[in-house]
């Protein structure tokens, strides 16, 4: 028997800034069993412990395809987020995962990718991105429509520029309210479609953001004639024990933590609140 | 393989298991009413009982179950288990209740595995006592959990007036019985076939409280109960959560840190799910925010055929506690009726 609650501990070795609320956390676990052992795929979750606040789920932002780094980025908007906001570098918190499903990367191969994020909804995305551009060959034409409320809002602007410049990346961002510096796209992300073209039969569909922005984009998506299969997502719960046990994340019969928290719309259309 | 001890004998027995584990049984409380409380002495045993209140639901599952020890010694932190291996027989409780506990184990055996609860619950030997007379609220019949079990019981005791027949189902069971074999003989055809007429007239007892879970079911499990009905229902609804508190299947947990800085104990906590703040999210969104929503989801979760396939049951004992506790009616037979008859107290 495994000890189900029980965390490991990692040290954050270091914290960056990427909105006013924002902040990106580079996790290193203080054994080295643990860091030999930890396995995870783009998608899946980390239940993160602030010692005294307890535990939060938190998606894993960076890729497997750079195990060195383990990274989650986080809003601060509850007591735990803010207790962790508090911390900094050397500092030491809880881990218990990865859980969930992740996103199936093989199922992507060969085909066309459009990732639609909306504010805090690109770090599971940004996971798979870079799963996708470190083995770039392996897939198609990959597009990156991201939105967010206003400039400052948006995140990992250092990458959003890196992505920019490539030529084998179509990025494309938009803020909701633009300031007096803003020359950029303004509008909700789902404007951005306009600006690009689709194969909806050859392409998948990654969405992720808050509920309003998904549903709308996945409106948009089926009325472009993409397949409900070929429309991804990730859903968000107060998962807790991240085992299918505690019922926080239950939907229907469904536990976001353990049979998501990546679903096609298919999927997500047969759960029954 | 069935057994009869003596009546007389009983406390022999008992005096045994209080030497080789804390033993749980109905007492009466300070103030008259029946509750499970540890016992130091055989006589406190009540026989002629009506369940009480509360299921023993908290000797497998306590309402606050410390899972992990956290200590923090300067910029380092170590965490460790928590585990209870106490040895623990759950005497003389009723059949709804060993069912209850079963109920339980089986979720949380499915993997990933809980070794916390497992742990405790591998420990404890169920010891139970069959309804010659089933209680008014109790509707066990409708569930297969009584008035008397085919299983779910380590030991099930049936009173037979001057002796008790004593059938063992379980590996566990044989060991309660080990220590004393000369109080136990093997039971003679004439103690089987009383407790056999027991159960039939047991059965025959039941008063007007039914539940007729397979229509409610087929609804349920089709999304095809009416918004309009589970608004009514939840009318009234006063989100006490006492019908979770109380329910021998409920096991909705949170996971909170508790204690003083630096040395905290990380515990499991009940939950219900009737609590707008139980699928709150720190960002404002909540995705069952309406009561009907958490209504729905509790009827979904005890009756639904989806998590009947998954379970083997329904997620209740038709012990009828809910009965007893719930202020607003929206127990569990009454709800079940309403979503048969698709209306409510009208």
């Amino acid at each position: 028997m495994n000890d189900t609650f029980l965390p490991d501990i990692a040290r954050l070795v270091d914290v960056r800034d990427e909105t006013p609320d924002t902040k990106t956390f580079t996790l290193h676990f203080r054994d080295l069993k643990n860091r030999e052992d930890f396995h995870f795929l783009p998608g899946q979750f980390l239940e993160l412990s602030v010692f005294g606040y307890g535990e939060a789920p938190f998606c894993i932002a960076s890729s497997p395809t750079r195990p060195d780094t383990l990274e989650t980025t986080v809003r601060r908007t509850g007591q735990l987020t803010d207790a962790l906001h508090r911390l900094g570098n050397g500092e030491e918190v809880g881990v218990r995962g990865p859980f969930g499903n992740g996103f199936d990367v093989e199922a992507a191969r060969g085909r066309d990718l459009l990732f639609v994020a909306g504010g805090i909804g690109l770090p599971p995305l940004r996971s798979l991105i870079w799963n996708v551009l470190d083995e770039r060959s392996r897939f198609g034409k990959v597009t990156i429509l991201y939105g967010a409320r206003t400039p400052a809002d948006l995140v990992y602007k250092q990458e959003l520029k890196e992505w920019g410049k490539r030529s084998d990346v179509e990025l494309h961002f938009t803020v909701d309210m633009a300031d007096a510096s803003w020359t950029g796209n303004v509008g909700v992300v789902s404007t951005l479609f306009r600006q690009i073209s689709l194969k909806p039969e050859s392409t998948i569909a990654y969405v992720c953001g808050p509920p309003i922005m998904i549903r709308f984009v996945v409106q948009d998506l089926l009325a472009l004639g993409f397949k409900a299969e070929a429309v991804i997502s990730t859903l968000e719960r107060m998962m807790q024990c991240g085992i299918g046990k505690c019922n926080h994340c239950a939907i229907g019969h469904r536990y976001v933590c353990r049979d998501g928290p990546v679903f096609n719309y298919s999927q997500i259309r047969e759960l029954v609140e | 393989m069935a057994f009869a001890i003596e009546r007389q004998a009983i406390t022999k027995w008992l005096q045994k298991l209080l030497e080789s584990g804390e033993v749980i049984a109905p007492v009466r409380g300070p103030c008259g009413d029946i509750l499970f409380s540890t016992i130091h002495s055989p006589e406190k045993v009540e026989w002629n009982f009506q369940n009480p209140l509360h299921p023993p639901k908290q000797f497998v599952l306590p309402q606050t179950d410390p899972i992990v020890k956290i200590k923090r010694n300067g910029e380092r932190h170590e965490v460790a288990p928590t585990y209870d291996d106490t040895r623990r027989f759950l005497f003389n409780v009723r059949s709804c209740d060993a069912k209850g506990i079963a109920f339980l184990t089986r979720m949380y055996e499915m993997e990933p595995a809980d070794a916390s609860y497992l742990r405790r619950a591998n420990n404890l030997t169920i010891i139970s006592l069959a309804c010659n007379i089933p209680c008014p609220l109790g509707f066990c019949v409708c569930t297969d959990s009584g008035p008397f079990l085919r299983d779910s019981y380590d030991v099930q005791l049936t009173d037979l007036g001057e002796s008790y027949l004593v059938e063992v189902g379980s590996e566990k069971g044989e060991t309660a019985l080990s220590g004393v074999p000369n109080l136990f003989h093997p039971a003679t055809e004439d103690e089987v076939s009383q407790r056999k007429r027991l159960e039939i007239e047991a059965k025959n007892h039941f008063e007007q409280e039914t539940c007729h879970f397979a229509s409610a079911m087929r609804r349920i499990s089709t999304g095809r109960v009416q918004d309009a009905l589970w608004e009514k229902m939840s009318d009234s609804c006063l989100e006490c959560g006492g019908c979770n508190m109380v329910c021998p299947t409920c096991y909705c947990f949170s996971v909170k840190d508790l204690g003083r800085v630096g040395a905290w104990v990380r515990c499991r906590m009940w939950d219900s799910c009737q609590y707008a703040a139980f699928t709150l999210e720190a960002s404002g969104h909540n995705p069952r925010a309406h009561r009907k929503e958490r209504m729905k989801r509790r009827f979904f979760h005890k009756v639904s055929a989806q998590y009947y396939q998954r379970d083997g049951m329904v997620g209740c004992v038709g012990c009828g506690r809910c009965i007893k506790v719930c202020l607003g009616a929206t127990n569990m037979p009454a709800v079940v009726g309403a979503i048969r008859k698709g209306k409510w107290n009208e």
